[in-house]
C-alpha cells in the first residue's frame, strides 16, 4: 500500500499564548513533562516466515513528543497514519521498536467502549466486566452500576442480552461504563461519536468536562475541526 | 423576483393594500442585505403609500446615513421627531447622525432631550450610557446602565450593556465576572458566550475562552459543573477511579475469576437446557463407554470400564482445556489492543471455565464408580490433591502453547495429533503394568501418566497416590511456572502486536 513511506511527526504548539497564563482563571502555563517520545518508532511484520523475506510495515517513525500534565492534545492524521498505534504506544500496550517512551509514573489508560462485551450475557454483567478490565475494582464498579444504568438510559434492557441491543444502544452502555475512568492520561480514540443525536450530545459534554478539567487529555480525530475546538496543542502524523 | 412579487400588490394592483408590516418586509430585506441604496429608494416608495408610519421615515433616514447622506437623514428624522412626538426612535437616530458628524455635543443634547420627554425608556437610557462610555465618564455611565438594569432586568441589553462597559474598560476580569451575570439572567444569549470568550482570550486564558465557547452547545449548567460541583459530582470526584499502572493481582484473580463464570453463564444461556447439559454430557459420555466396552465387546476383563474411565475422564478435562486455550490469545486480539492487561488473563480463563465444568463431571464420575461397585474410601481424600496438581500442569501446557502459537500459528495444527500422540502415551487404555520394567521410567516421565496413575491408584486400587512421583511432577510445575511468568513478562508488551500482524 504505502510501504516506506515516511511520516515525520511535526509538532506544532499551536497556542503560543499558552504560558501567559495571568490572573485566576486556571493556569494556563504548561505543566511538567510527563510522558516523553524519543525518536519513537514502530514497524508491523506484513509477511514473510521461515522462507520469505519478512516485509515491514514503518507505522510511525521519529516520533518526538513531550505530554504536559494538564494539556488537552489532538492528534489528526490520515488513515493509517498510525494514530491508534501511536495510543497504544502511550499506553504502554506495546513498546516501540526503535526509541525509547518515558513514563514519568502517571497512569494511562485507553478509553475502551464496549470492551469484551459478550453479547450473550445481559448489560449488567457486561458493565461489570468491561469496568473490571478498564481497572475498576468489582466493588467500584458495583457501586456505580445504578449511575450506570441511569447515564445509558437503557432501562430494562440493562438486563437483557446484549445481541438484542442496538449498535447505539451497545455504545451508549460502553460509554457510561468507561465515563467514570479518572486515569491520569486519558486516550480517546474516536470515541465522541457513540448513539443517537441526544446522547452523542450528552456524551460530548461529559467527555468536555473530562477535556476542560485538569485531566490530561489524549484525542484522537479524523476531524480537524473538533480538534481545534476542544484542544490546547495539536500534532500531525 | 421576489422584488416583483413583493413590489405588485402594493404599486400595479391599487385595490387592496397589504399592511404595513408586510410591505416593509419587501425594504428591510434590502437593509439586511445592506444594499442600502435599494432601500431607501424602497422606503421612498413606501413613504408615499404610507405616510403615517413612523417606521418609513426613520428607516429611511437610517438608510441615508449609511449611505452618508447626513444631510438628508437629518431631514427625514427631525420630521419623524416632529410627526410622531410619542416616540423617540427618531431621536434616538438623530443622534448617530451627530455621532457620524462627531458632534457628541448634539448627541449629548439629543439625549437630554430624549430623557426628558422619555423618562423610562430603554434604548433612552442604554445611549445615555454609551454616550457617557465614550466621553470617557465611566462613572457616568455605569449610573445610566444601573437605571436601565434596575427598570429592565427582564431584558438582556441592559445586562449586556453592563459587561460591554467593562470590556470597552479592558477590564477584563471584571467583564468576566459580568458576564457570568448575563449567562445566568439569559443562558440562550450568544453574548454571554462569545464575547466573554474574548474577554477570556484577552485575559490570556486561552482554555477557559474555548471552555466559554463550547458552552454555548452544551450551556450554562455544563459551564457551572466546573465552578461548583454539584453534591453527587462531589462525592464522585472524591472515589474517581484512577487505574493502576498494573494491575494488583488479587484485582486479576478476581478478573478471571469473574470472566469464568460469564463465560460459563454465557455458554449455558445458549442452550434450551442449560446448566443441564455439563451434567448431561458426561453422562452420555460415560454411558457410550458402558455400552460399548462394558456390555457390546465385554472386553478387557473384569472391571475394565471402571479403568478405562478413571484414566478417560481427567484425560479429557486435559485434552479439552488444552484444545480451547491454545488460540485464545490469538482470538482475544482485539481486546489486547484495547485494554492493558497480562496475557496470562486469556488462558487462565479457559482453565476456570474447564475446571468448573469439570468439578460435575468428576462428580458424575464419582457416581458412577459407586454403582459400579467401588465404593468411596478414606483414599478418596487424595483425589483432592491430584486433581489440583493436574491442574497446575494443565494451566503450565495451555500457558505455553497459547504464548507459542501467536509467534508460530502454524503449532494449532499440531495440537489435535499432539493429544492423540499424549492419549496413548499416557495409559488411558492400558495399565502401566504391561509396559516392560527398563521403559517404565521413561513412561512415567511423562507426566499425564503419572497423573492418571495417582488417579487409578486411589480410586481403584484404594491407595494413598505414589506421593513421590505426584513429587516430581509439582516440582516440575514450579520450575515451569518460573520460567513462564518470565517469559510472559517479556512478551507482554510483543503479543499485543504479533497478534495483528
Amino acid at each position: 500500500m504505502m510501504a516506506g513511506v515516511q511520516r515525520v511527526a511535526t509538532s506544532v504548539v499551536s497556542k503560543p499564548m499558552a504560558n501567559q497564563a495571568k490572573e485566576n482563571f486556571g493556569t494556563q502555563a504548561l505543566g511538567e513533562v510527563i510522558i516523553s517520545l524519543e525518536a519513537v518508532g514502530v514497524r508491523y511484520k506484513r509477511r514473510g516466515g521461515l522462507l520469505r523475506k519478512p516485509d515491514y510495515f514503518q507505522a510511525l517513525q521519529g516520533i518526538d513528543l513531550d505530554i504536559y500534565r494538564g494539556e488537552t492534545l489532538g492528534v489528526v492524521g490520515r488513515n493509517g497514519a498510525g494514530k491508534s498505534t501511536l495510543l497504544r504506544l502511550i499506553a504502554g500496550i506495546i513498546k516501540p521498536d526503535s526509541g525509547t517512551i518515558t513514563n514519568h509514573g502517571v497512569s494511562v489508560s485507553l478509553l475502551a467502549l464496549a470492551a469484551g462485551f459478550d453479547a450473550e450475557l445481559p448489560g449488567t454483567d457486561n458493565a461489570i466486566f468491561s469496568g473490571m478490565l478498564l481497572g475498576y475494582t468489582r466493588r467500584q464498579v458495583e457501586a456505580r452500576l445504578d449511575d450506570i444504568e441511569a447515564f445509558s438510559e437503557l432501562g430494562d434492557f440493562m438486563h437483557q442480552p446484549v445481541k438484542t441491543y442496538s449498535s447505539g444502544m451497545r455504545s451508549r452502555l460502553g460509554f457510561a461504563v468507561a465515563m467514570y475512568m479518572t486515569p491520569d492520561v486519558l486516550l480517546l480514540d474516536e470515541v465522541l461519536s457513540v448513539g443517537d443525536k441526544e446522547f452523542r450530545k450528552k456524551a460530548e459534554a461529559e467527555m468536555m468536562k473530562k477535556l476542560h478539567s485538569d485531566q490530561t487529555v489524549i484525542l484522537v480525530s479524523h476531524s480537524e475541526a473538533q480538534i481545534d475546538r476542544v484542544c490546547d496543542r495539536k500534532i500531525e502524523l | 423576483m421576489r422584488e416583483k412579487e413583493a413590489s405588485s400588490p402594493g404599486l400595479v394592483n391599487p385595490s387592496p393594500m397589504p399592511l404595513v408590516d408586510e410591505a416593509a418586509k419587501w425594504a428591510m430585506e434590502a437593509m439586511r442585505n445592506q444594499q442600502w441604496q435599494e432601500a431607501a429608494q424602497r422606503w421612498a416608495v413606501l413613504q408615499h403609500a404610507y405616510p403615517d408610519e413612523a417606521m418609513v421615515w426613520i428607516q429611511a433616514g437610517i438608510c441615508h446615513r449609511q449611505l452618508g447622506n447626513l444631510a438628508m437623514a437629518q431631514n427625514l428624522l427631525e420630521s419623524a421627531v416632529e410627526r410622531f412626538p410619542g416616540r423617540p426612535a427618531g431621536i434616538l437616530e438623530l443622534t448617530e447622525v451627530a455621532y457620524a458628524n462627531n458632534d457628541t455635543s448634539r448627541v449629548a443634547a439629543l439625549l437630554e432631550q430624549a430623557r426628558e420627554r422619555f423618562p423610562n425608556h430603554m434604548p433612552v437610557l442604554l445611549k445615555s450610557a454609551e454616550l457617557e462610555q465614550r466621553l470617557g465618564h465611566p462613572a457616568d455611565a455605569e449610573r445610566y446602565n444601573v437605571q436601565a438594569r434596575e427598570q429592565f432586568a427582564d431584558h438582556p441589553q441592559p445586562w449586556v450593556q453592563y459587561a460591554e462597559l467593562a470590556m470597552q474598560r479592558e477590564e477584563w476580569s471584571l467583564a468576566l465576572s459580568r458576564w457570568v451575570e448575563v449567562r445566568q439572567r439569559f443562558p440562550e444569549h450568544p453574548a454571554g458566550y462569545n464575547r466573554a470568550a474574548l474577554a477570556a482570550e484577552q485575559a490570556g486564558d486561552v482554555r477557559h475562552a474555548r471552555r466559554l465557547r463550547l458552552a454555548r452547545e452544551y450551556g450554562q449548567k455544563w459551564l457551572e459543573s466546573f465552578d461548583e460541583p454539584s453534591q453527587t459530582e462531589k462525592q464522585a470526584l472524591d472515589d474517581k477511579i484512577s487505574p493502576p499502572t498494573r494491575r494488583h493481582w488479587l484485582a486479576f484473580i478476581d478478573l478471571i475469576w469473574t470472566k469464568a463464570r460469564l463465560n460459563l453463564k454465557s455458554e449455558a444461556s445458549q442452550n434450551y437446557l442449560r446448566y443441564l447439559w455439563w451434567v448431561i454430557d458426561p453422562l452420555l459420555y460415560m454411558s457410550v463407554f458402558y455400552l460399548v466396552f462394558g456390555m457390546l465387546l465385554n472386553r478387557g476383563g473384569e472391571g475394565f470400564v471402571a479403568y478405562l474411565l478413571t484414566g478417560l475422564v481427567p484425560f479429557q478435562w486435559f485434552a479439552k482445556t488444552l484444545q480451547q486455550t491454545s488460540n485464545s490469545i490469538v482470538s482475544n486480539k482485539g481486546l489486547m489492543n484495547q485494554v492493558h492487561i497480562s496475557p496470562l488473563f486469556f488462558p487462565l480463563v479457559g482453565i476456570v471455565q474447564n475446571s468448573g465444568k469439570q468439578l460435575l463431571v468428576f462428580f458424575m464420575l464419582g457416581i458412577f464408580l459407586v454403582f459400579y461397585g467401588l465404593p468411596p474410601t478414606v483414599h478418596w481424600l487424595a483425589f483432592i490433591p491430584v486433581m489440583l496438581v493436574q491442574l497446575f500442569l494443565m494451566a503450565i501446557f495451555s500457558c505455553t502453547l497459547a504464548m507459542l502459537v501467536p509467534f508460530v500459528r502454524d503449532l494449532t495444527n499440531l495440537i489435535p495429533t499432539g493429544i492423540q500422540f499424549m492419549l496413548f502415551c499416557s495409559g488411558v487404555f492400558y495399565s502401566a503394568s504391561i509396559i516392560p520394567e527398563q521403559w517404565r521410567s521413561l513412561f512415567f516421565l511423562n507426566p499425564m501418566a503419572n497423573i492418571l496413575y495417582q488417579y487409578r491408584l486411589i480410586l481403584i486400587e484404594h491407595q494413598w497416590p505414589d506421593w513421590q512421583g505426584l513429587g516430581w511432577v509439582l516440582l516440575g510445575c514450579l520450575l515451569g511456572s518460573v520460567l513462564l511468568f518470565w517469559l510472559y513478562r517479556r512478551v507482554e508488551s510483543v503479543l499485543p502486536r504479533v497478534v495483528i500482524e
